[in-house]
């Protein structure tokens, strides 16, 4: 059964890849420009001079926050007169731009692609910005939620930058200065490394042609590939346990595996994800035995949840939420992987959650902004997100269980806890 | 034309049925206004999580769930909504359009039947609820009122309308208290149920692609029960302002959060309501706003700092995170930009900017079924049925004078601050 119409794509002659996909009855439009380029990208070789630059920590996010800035003011104020929303957001892999309209289209999509491809930096703005990103830095201080999850990462690994903030800290964006900002920029942004996503009610054709005639005015030549430099990271993880102390009433407690099948992206990290995906959701679930009863316990509430992350160079899994009792929590996941490790799965089990998947994915088709940030992000990774029904449908229970013994290993697993202050 | 086609069933329950082909899912929203009163208000908070444990023919959430999940995961969820002095009890259904299905097209009707059950016939031992669950599920609500303190950003909101508010229904928190909990029981809540079942104002909003006789025909026989609909109490919205509160409080945070609570004596259904949305925009609804103009970019304070408006019971929020230190001059130039639209202070760009964001959202609101139930929620507790187009129409007519006059209305009543520890 079709879903959606065909997405319409094509590769540029300096390398960008611009995908349309039309979708007629929507009032918005919806714009992504995307750069394979996040906090993990710490450290690389400039394609231009051959130079080794190890740069500090946050600064693709604080790039991200200079964009905006134009020659003329800031981005925001041009999209703002004509009518469309604009932001952006940077990952531990991408950093992302995007306006959403429902007037003003090829205006709103030329402000984009002026400003992600125009660097601008003054010395002044961006000592100004550090103030704005240190109040960004103190929200998330605040944020328990965020810390148990930062201080998983940092558990899980010993050097592979994913354990570091997105943003950095206070004390590393002060290092950060206009000539750093214009080496990350003229590494990260070269069209090559870079998608565009186009979805609304639109005709492909014509956008096609606009992004087509605006990018060849760049006279852009081809760059080298980019050399990231990753440090060597152990299979073991960092630290088994970290306690913190934080302002809260209610602990929180994340429980975390370190993925070590690594170094592959495409279909196969898509099937890698779904099948780790609908693991989890079997063993952990509403659905499941592991959930009642540790919800009966009192152990847990609706808060509860579970999530994997695949990516070619890292991968983990976290599992956990509110709890009273963080220590006892951890210990019945642990009791329960190992129940489900000894008598396996149920075939219906499996049966019942494909069926689940299939529903989530047609009701997730439901958002532009959905379908326009999974399949960057899937892209980033040579993944295409419509491919996961047919991965779905083709998976079998045998995939699932193969994992199931390799990937909950307690070697590789770390515990976060956020507890209250005394 | 998109647009509402209101019906009633035989017993008097509204019906918004907002046919559309552009979804993939059906959706139906059920919701029971109550006052917002002491004396109910945790009981209406718990209904919903008792709801969600059991129904006569799925007596655990286990069960439930897992049939939901071979329903092509059907959400079927409950929870408690505050809008003004309206105290909502929602009960939720997402379900795939059996259109997009290649079999199992009976889903819709078998998920309408547990969304029945759902309201109709939860789960019942010895003539009420089941104890279990009641007990179970007053420990889940406690948790989930006393962890409001792990949020900073939201406490210090909640905090803010709480002080604002003292002494006005308003100031109850939408999940209760913790203290009313313990005079609960299984037997006093299910009778409790039942009369709110028997007198309470009841609509049911559908959005997707259906035939309307035919949906209104299903509803129309499985929400077929005896009513007796006794009348809610209005809303009361003007309060003068006697003296400015400051109200602060110290905790462990890395951030102060700066909370400002303001009368603006105007609710939805009034004539000026439309001048009144474009003044909340005007001063902190994008990055064109006074707030983000001012308090982020040219002072350099802070991250966010925005404005919105509680329709429903004439108030304005505003609300930053900022260094402890610079307190007072936040405040200061707060205070300056609400000043400055009273004397009419207000540049071109700013004023056409906020217009233009306005209907781009408020046309944006129509890609999205949850946010279409909501905008017609607002006009329906205040009395006012105007479709989205309409309300677009009326605020595209406000002119700058309009803001500036409705600006007069409005009185600055409590200014809360969450400090750090001495």
């Amino acid at each position: 059964m079709k879903l959606i119409d065909d997405i319409k794509e094509k590769v540029l002659a300096n390398g960008l890849k611009v995908f349309v996909l039309p979708m007629k009855k929507y009032n918005k439009a919806i714009a992504v420009y995307s750069t394979k380029y996040g906090s993990i990208d710490s450290e690389f070789v400039l394609p231009y001079t051959g130079e080794k630059l190890k740069v500090p920590e946050g600064i693709a996010h604080f790039l991200e926050h200079k964009m905006f800035d134009m020659e003329y003011g800031n981005a925001f104020d041009k999209f703002a007169e004509y009518g469309a929303e604009s932001n952006a957001f940077t990952s531990y892999n991408n950093t992302t731009y995007y306006f959403s309209t429902t007037s003003n289209f090829f205006e709103s999509l030329k402000v984009l692609l002026d400003f992600v491809e125009t660097p601008y930096f003054t010395e002044e703005s961006v000592e100004k910005e550090k103030g704005i990103i240190t109040q960004e830095l103190r929200m998330y201080e605040d944020d328990p939620e965020w810390q148990v999850y930062l201080n998983l990462l940092k558990s899980l690994y010993h050097n592979f930058p994913v354990r570091i903030d997105i943003g950095g800290t206070v004390e590393s964006i002060q290092k950060i200065n206009t000539e750093l900002l214009y080496k990350c920029y003229e590494t990260f942004y070269h069209p090559s490394n870079m998608v565009l996503f186009i979805i609304g009610p639109i005709e492909p054709k014509e956008v096609l042609e606009f992004v087509g005639q605006h990018e060849e005015q760049r006279k852009l030549g081809a760059q080298s590939e980019i050399k990231r430099i990753y440090p060597e990271e152990p299979e073991t993880v960092f630290q088994k346990e970290v306690k913190i102390y934080h302002s809260v009433t209610q602990p929180l407690m994340l429980l975390g595996f370190k993925d070590v099948d690594l170094g592959y992206d495409g279909e196969k990290l898509l099937k890698k994800d779904v099948i780790i995906s609908i693991l989890l959701d079997i063993m952990f679930g509403k659905s499941s035995e592991t959930f009642e009863k540790l919800y009966e316990e009192g152990l847990i509430d609706d808060r509860f949840g579970f999530s994997f992350e695949a990516y070619k160079d890292y991968g983990f899994c976290s599992i956990g939420g509110n709890t009273k009792d963080p220590e006892r929590l951890a210990q019945e996941i642990i009791k329960s992987i190992r129940k489900i490790k000894a008598e396996g799965l149920k075939k219906e089990d499996f049966e019942i959650m494909k069926r689940k998947f299939i529903g989530d994915f047609i009701q997730s088709l439901n958002s532009l902004d959905f379908i326009a940030h999974s399949f960057v992000s899937y892209y980033h990774r040579g993944i295409n997100m419509f491919d996961f029904s047919r991965v779905l449908y083709e998976l079998e229970f045998d995939d699932v269980m193969n994992y199931l013994e390799g990937f909950f290993n307690e070697d590789r697993m770390s515990i976060s806890m956020v507890l209250p202050r005394k | 034309m998109e647009g509402i086609i209101k019906k009633k069933l035989e017993n008097g329950i509204n019906v918004y049925l907002y046919p559309t082909d552009k979804f993939k899912t059906l959706t139906f929203s059920f919701f029971i206004y109550r006052d917002l009163e002491e004396e109910n208000a945790t009981k209406n908070a718990l209904i919903p999580f008792v709801l969600k444990r059991g129904t006569k023919n799925f007596p655990t959430a286990r069960k439930l769930t897992r049939y939901l999940e071979s329903l092509y995961g059907a959400d079927l969820g409950a929870d408690v909504v505050k809008k003004g002095e309206r105290h909502i009890i929602q009960i939720l259904l997402n379900v795939v359009n059996p259109n997009n299905l290649e079999k199992d097209r009976d889903v819709l009707d078998k998920s309408l039947d547990v969304f029945r059950e759902m309201i109709l016939e939860p789960y019942i031992e010895n003539g009420c609820f089941k104890r279990q669950y009641v007990e179970q599920e007053k420990d889940v609500l406690k948790r989930i009122i006393e962890s409001l303190f792990n949020d900073k950003y939201n406490y210090a909101i909640e905090r803010c309308l709480q002080e604002m508010c003292k002494n006005e229904p308003y100031s109850i928190y939408k999940y209760g208290n913790v203290k009313d909990l313990e005079k609960i029981n299984e037997q006093n809540l299910y009778d409790y149920y039942l009369s709110v079942l028997k007198t309470s104002p009841m609509d049911i909003f559908v959005v997707g692609d259906f035939d309307y006789d035919i949906i209104y025909e299903k509803l129309n026989k499985l929400f077929n029960f005896k009513r007796d609909e006794k009348p809610l109490k209005p809303i009361s919205i003007k309060k003068d302002v006697e003296k400015e509160k400051f109200v602060e409080e110290k905790q462990d945070v890395n951030q102060g959060k700066l909370s400002i609570g303001l009368r603006t004596n105007v609710k939805y259904g009034d004539e000026d309501f439309y001048a009144m949305v474009v003044l909340n925009s005007i001063l902190g609804g994008g990055p064109y706003s006074k707030l983000f103009q001012n308090v982020r970019e040219k002072a350099s304070l802070a991250y966010y700092a925005f404005s919105r408006l509680e329709k429903s019971k004439g108030l304005m929020l505003i609300s930053s995170g900022i260094d402890f230190e610079n307190l007072n001059r936040a405040i200061e130039i707060i205070k300056i930009q609400i000043e400055d639209i009273k004397k009419g202070n207000v540049t071109d760009y700013e004023y056409k900017s906020a217009l233009k964001d306005l209907v781009n959202s408020l046309k944006q609101a129509k890609d999205s079924p949850a946010s279409i139930i909501s905008l017609y929620l607002d006009g329906v507790i205040n009395g006012i049925e105007e479709s989205i187009d309409e309300y677009i129409e009326k605020i595209k007519r406000v002119t700058k004078e309009d803001v500036v006059s409705v600006a007069q209305n409005i009185k600055l009543d409590t200014v809360y601050f969450l400090n750090k520890k001495d």
